[in-house]
């Protein structure tokens, strides 16, 4: 029997989503091996029986929560993709903001009209089962996801650094062509897309655990970055991260 | 008959194994399942106590995995008892007689079996460090007459965990050798020996002179048990120990299991004392 | 095996002409740096490009390789040996020829590698004589790899105007043969040779304060100083140094299965062993859980483990670590950190008190 499979978004653009679509027109034996009973980007049926959940997007209000929680009861596995829902993703940005200058700057006087907290990870709602992480999700690592998934086994996921695949495609480092980039810490499983289009890593993936950041801020400083610029970098994606491993995050 | 090693060496790729059946499985503990594999007919394994299997299923993985039975009660079948830890011992554990797996092996050089003849021996077991010793004790225990005394020392966390519980009490009734088995905490309806592995180690009154210990367990086990052993006087290349590493490709390239210079794959897993003591990492 | 005389002329001409029956690769630029690919035209082969990316060991262990494609289902099992074109690997250093040493060595010790070997095979090796360091960071006099090791199918030297084609194999002999353009050499040949060969050295400099030979043992004496943890948290861990190496060959081996879970292949991808994972046993256990273990094993191969297994260096002194590490950790200094660090023991255990 074909195990069905439902997607879900919350605060995110929806691209991971259509990352899925796309893989679907590669992969369209997808549909031979799964059923899928939820998918609001691709169909307008609504099945609410499914094994296993994907979940695009980051909790970024109290109201999210409830839904989260039905979703994790109903669904065997829960799978995040996206950075939005494995890291917080850009929502997060605002974390290190008043809350209130946030609203205000974003909804003007129509402020109040809107619920909103400090946006968090699908992983600090509830338990997740796998995380496929990346700003939108890598087409091929969905698929291989997937694959994993139907043997009965947890997807694999690198927890090496990126610049480890940067190397395999023999890409000149992005420090060596006078740019900065978090390949060192980032963990890898793009394909080193971005550097291998000449722009340096901005962290989609997240942090490699245990990556060395004092020492990478130091060697972006080397290179001329000011704190600043450090910061904005370290920004990105990673805010949520970076802000539990100060103790600060929600 | 052709050696599995031939046919793994004379394959094109030496890292394509050769297909072999499930034919017995065994739930030992809720960790530890046993198999029992058959070859393709004509094959035989050919391996010594010690020597290790690269274990594959296709489209999941490969997995170093030694065999835990003795050389004389294999032949066209062997056994071995895995520990589910990751996503390849995972699926091997939903493996049920009937289904096929990949073999390639027997790697690495096992235990001198040479050098224990005429000794008396310590076998020293740690968990699932029973499952290489058994395939040396039970090749010793079926030529018993070529050795001099025997103890066997088997340390688990709790009862639940014990492997081999039959031919634990195949050693239980022989007359002709010590078996002592302990827990590391007090557990209700058990009545045996309390503690880790080490204090059942000053029991054996062997003579160190003529003594020769084959030692297995997890990494952290090592220390404690060299100390017991090199205090009671064995020489130190008489403790022989199974080093676990992860070999992955099991023929010397890959790099994984390397310990000083030394490739664990090909020069071990099994080493004495004395050619391990200089070697930094050796130990945990 | 026999010496013989290109005008440099005729250079072009000659590559041209072994594109017709071979591949043939050499560096080109990229963004500042080089990388070596097919070229398309003689005119293109540069012979004094600093350094490439990554060594020419790619056209004998690619990055990602297929082992076996297999059916899950029915067992029934394909090797894939690739059955590459014959390939001419064209203006190698001489350290990267002293790689190709080392990494014949290991895919032939013990058991055979035979993805290797096949390579192995359809690949002709053209070396060229370094005049000058190639690059900042290169300490090929310091390890010994200034010259060529007899691996060379042809060597080439600069002699100004002409090229001398040293030939080194029947291999290399086949390349030669057919082409009017290569004459005898003359005694002004072997003058001129001899007179670069002499001048060459002064421009090397020796960059290791202590002798290469002592190196298996000056690692062996400081494998628990501090060095190694002051390393260890400036280290990023993040593997390059291993990718660019031309004796790394580690690697890792994965599954690769279709969504109907029936047909697939065995691959390998080179591994590094600065990543955390790298000697985890299956029961959990790290024997090299931090990043100054992992660096230190790193180096440990590199200076005396490779060494001690094979009779070879595991270094050769190419630089290209130095070069791509983000944090600037090089060989020459931990090696010259680690000398001034036993040179300051054994003082101090000479001082009375």
């Amino acid at each position: 029997m074909k195990p069905k499979i439902a997607f879900f978004e919350f605060t995110s653009c929806e691209g991971c989503q259509l990352t899925v679509v796309d893989s679907l027109q590669d992969h369209p034996e997808l549909l031979d091996v799964v059923e899928i009973v939820q998918f609001r980007e691709a169909m307008t049926e609504k099945g609410e029986d499914y094994a296993i959940a994907f979940i695009e997007g980051s909790c970024t209000r109290p109201s999210d929560e409830a839904r989260i929680r039905e979703i994790r009861e109903r669904a065997t596995y829960v799978v995040t993709l996206g950075a939005c829902a494995h890291l917080g993703g850009i929502n997060s940005i605002r974390n290190r903001q008043e809350l209130e200058n946030v609203r205000e700057y974003v909804y003007g006087e129509k402020k109040d009209w809107f619920d909103t907290y400090p946006a968090r990870p699908i992983g600090a709602v509830i338990k997740v089962d796998a995380e496929i992480p990346g700003c939108p999700i890598d087409k091929k690592e969905f698929v291989t996801a997937v694959t994993h998934l139907l043997q009965g086994r947890m997807p694999y996921i690198p927890d090496y650094p990126l610049c480890i695949e940067c190397k395999l495609k023999e890409n000149v480092c992005m420090f060596l062509r006078g740019k900065t980039c978090l390949g060192p810490i980032t963990r890898a499983g793009c394909d080193a897309i971005c550097p291998t289009y000449g722009d340096g890593c901005e962290g989609c993936r997240g942090l490699v655990p245990n990556g060395n950041i004092v020492s990478l801020k130091n060697a972006l400083r080397e290179r001329g970055m000011t704190e600043e610029q450090i910061d904005a970098k370290m920004t990105m994606f990673l805010t949520y991260q970076q802000m539990q491993t100060e103790g600060a995050a929600q | 008959m052709t050696t599995l090693l031939k046919e793994t060496l004379e394959n094109s790729s030496i890292y394509m194994p050769t297909p072999a059946r499930v034919i017995e499985t065994k739930q030992f503990t809720k960790l530890e399942k046993w198999f029992k594999i058959e070859l393709p007919s004509g094959y035989s394994i050919a391996h010594r106590p010690g020597q290790f299997l690269e274990v594959s299923i296709l489209g999941v993985g490969e997995a170093p995995i030694s065999v835990c039975s003795s050389p004389a009660r294999s032949n066209g079948t062997f056994e071995l008892c895995v520990r589910r830890v990751g996503k390849m011992t995972n699926a091997l554990h939903g493996l049920e007689p009937g289904s096929m797996i990949g073999v390639r092996g027997p790697f690495g050089r096992g235990f001198p079996i040479e050098r224990f003849r005429g000794k008396d021996i310590i076998f020293v077991a740690g968990g699932l460090g029973l499952a290489p010793l058994r395939s040396l004790i039970n090749e010793v225990l079926d030529q018993r007459g070529k050795y001099g005394r025997i103890a066997i020392l088997y340390g688990t966390r709790s009862p639940q965990e014990f492997l081999f519980q039959d031919d634990m009490k195949q050693w239980q009734e022989r007359g002709d050798i010590e078996f002592h088995v302990t827990v590391d905490r007090p557990y209700p309806d058990w009545n045996g020996n309390i503690g880790v592995i080490t204090t059942l180690i000053p029991r054996i009154n062997f003579h160190a002179r003529n003594t020769i210990a084959a030692v297995v367990g997890p990494p952290v086990m090592y220390r404690f048990v060299l100390i017991e052993l090199l205090a009671k006087g064995i020489a130190e290349g008489n403790i022989w120990m199974s080093f676990e590493r992860q070999m992955k490709c099991g023929v010397g390239k890959c790099g994984h299991c390397q310990m000083h210079h030394i490739y664990t794959c090909q020069k071990g897993p099994a080493f004495s004392y004395a050619e391990v003591k200089h070697l930094e990492e050796a130990f945990a | 095996m026999s010496l013989k005389i290109l005008p440099k002329h005729l250079f072009q001409a000659w590559v041209d002409r072994l594109r017709t029956t071979h591949r043939v690769v050499a560096p080109q630029e990229q963004f500042g740096q080089y990388i070596y690919g097919e070229i398309e035209a003689g005119e293109v082969v540069n012979l004094e490009y600093p350094t490439s990316v990554l060594p020419p060991k790619k056209y004998l262990l690619p990055p990602r390789e297929e082992l076996f494609a297999f059916n899950a289902k029915t067992m029934d099992m394909q090797p894939i040996i690739e059955d590459i074109p014959p390939t001419i690997i064209f203006a190698v250093h001489t350290c990267d020829m002293h790689s190709l040493m080392l990494l014949d060595k290991i895919h032939s010790t013990g058991y055979t590698d035979q993805h290797y070997r096949a390579r192995r095979e359809k690949t002709v090796w053209v070396s060229v004589e370094c005049m000058k360091p190639c690059m900042e960071h290169a300490f090929c006099k310091s390890m010994g790899t200034l010259s060529v090791p007899e691996q060379f199918d042809i060597h080439l030297t600069d002699l100004g105007d002409r090229y001398a084609v040293d030939i080194g194999s029947e291999r290399g002999e086949t390349l030669v043969t057919g082409f009017t353009g290569f004459w005898e050499p003359r005694d002004a040949d072997y003058q001129r040779m001899n007179e670069i060969m002499a001048e060459k050295w002064k421009h090397f400099e020796y960059r290791l304060n202590f002798d290469v030979t002592e190196l298996p043992e000056l690692l062996a004496s400081t494998a628990k100083t501090v060095v190694w943890d002051e390393l260890g948290d400036l280290c990023l861990a993040c593997g390059q140094c291993t990718k660019v190496c031309p004796t790394c060959y580690c690697f890792d081996v994965t599954d690769e299965i279709d969504l109907t879970l029936t047909n697939g292949k065995r691959v390998r991808a080179w591994d590094s062993c600065l990543i955390e994972k790298f000697a985890v046993v299956a029961g959990g256990h790290n024997f090299r859980s931090s990043r100054a273990r992992r660096l230190r094993h790193r180096f440990m191969r590199k200076g005396k483990y490779q060494y001690e297994a094979y009779g070879l260096m595991g270094c050769v002194g190419c630089g290209r670590c130095a070069l791509s590490c983000p944090v600037h950790i090089t060989p020459v200094d931990t090696f010259n950190r680690l000398h001034a660090q036993r040179v300051k023991a054994e003082i101090a255990a000479q001082v009375p008190g």
